[in-house]
């Protein structure tokens, strides 16, 4: 049976991606993100937006296309989220 | 014996209070309503222990005129909400669980003696619990994480301690029933503070799959 996402879940999605395919230092398209995080491109604008916003993902503009890189507030943002899913799940809750 | 039951319960507040006191950390870092209804429980059964061992220290000490009914139903009452939470800790309509609690809230308005009450408290506390040990081994069969099969055990130990509860409160002349039972859950929750005290030593981790 397939398991809805919650909001939280994500967001965590959309970091380690940001986070794991930055391997030149240059940032994650949105391609990418979209790819791996498995939603539509509105949406997913729109959590971009929300993420830059609240500091946990650097935009970097290019020539034609932004992209998105995890900050270090993302990264502590990340590591609190995995804490806190292994918490939920030794419950057999998930966050 | 009544030092020894005042004693467990007392470990049984601090037990709560810490893995309420994670759980409401959890919330603050990822505002997760799973969290939250973790904690809420885990307070609940905190001050739920609390009320009972200040009752038991009454008992100890005869000049504390605490041990009254209506402060045992009460703290039966807060022990009860302690595990109508963990049990809805799994229950995806969360209406449905404040609604709930609501109605077990204004339970007591309803005119019943104070032993009745009790009776009513502990059996609906084993069928929570109850509740949430399927609920937490059907977890177990998705993820196959040891954890949470843990967790399954000591809530198993803490169901078939209220169950013993229930029993001490229709046997009330056979006194190793009560403290069968407050051992039974006693056993259950240091079980449940397995994972708190994972949390404290193995801290955070930067790397975790998604």
């Amino acid at each position: 049976m397939a398991q809805y996402r919650t909001q939280i879940r994500i967001i965590a999605d959309v970091l380690s991606t940001a986070r794991d395919h930055n391997t030149e230092g240059t940032g994650v398209g949105v391609t990418t993100l979209l790819r791996k995080g498995n939603m539509s491109y509105g949406r997913m604008s729109k959590l971009l937006g929300e993420l830059v916003g609240s500091g946990l993902l650097l935009e970097l503009n290019g020539e034609k296309i932004s992209k998105y890189m995890i900050s270090q507030k993302g990264i502590q943002f990340l590591a609190a989220y995995y804490s806190f899913e292994d918490f939920a799940q030794s419950f057999g809750l998930r966050l | 014996m009544a030092l020894i039951e005042n004693l467990l319960q007392f470990i049984g507040v601090f037990v709560s209070f810490s893995i309420a006191y994670v759980a409401f950390r959890g919330v603050k870092q990822t505002e997760s309503s799973s969290l939250l209804r973790l904690a809420t429980a885990f307070v609940f059964l905190g001050f739920g222990f609390l009320v009972e061992g200040i009752v038991g220290l009454g008992q100890i000490v005869p000049s504390l005129p605490i041990s009254t009914t209506a402060v045992v139903v009460g703290g039966l009452l807060l022990e009860t909400t302690g595990y109508f939470f963990l049990a809805f800790s799994h229950a995806v309509d969360v209406v449905l669980s404040k609604r709930m609690g609501v109605a077990l809230l204004v339970f007591p308005v309803i005119s019943l003696t104070g032993t009745q009450l009790a009776d009513i408290l502990s059996i609906l506390s084993f069928y929570f619990v109850l509740y949430g040990v399927v609920e937490t081994i059907y977890s177990y069969a998705r993820t196959r994480k040891p954890d949470t099969l843990l967790i399954a055990l000591g809530l198993a130990l803490i169901g078939v301690g209220t169950f013993f509860q229930w029993l001490s409160l229709l046997y009330l002349q056979v006194d190793v029933l009560l403290l069968l039972q407050i051992i039974l859950k006693e056993m259950g929750l240091l079980i449940l503070f397995t994972p708190v005290l994972r949390f404290a030593v193995g801290g955070v981790r930067v790397n975790g799959p998604v």
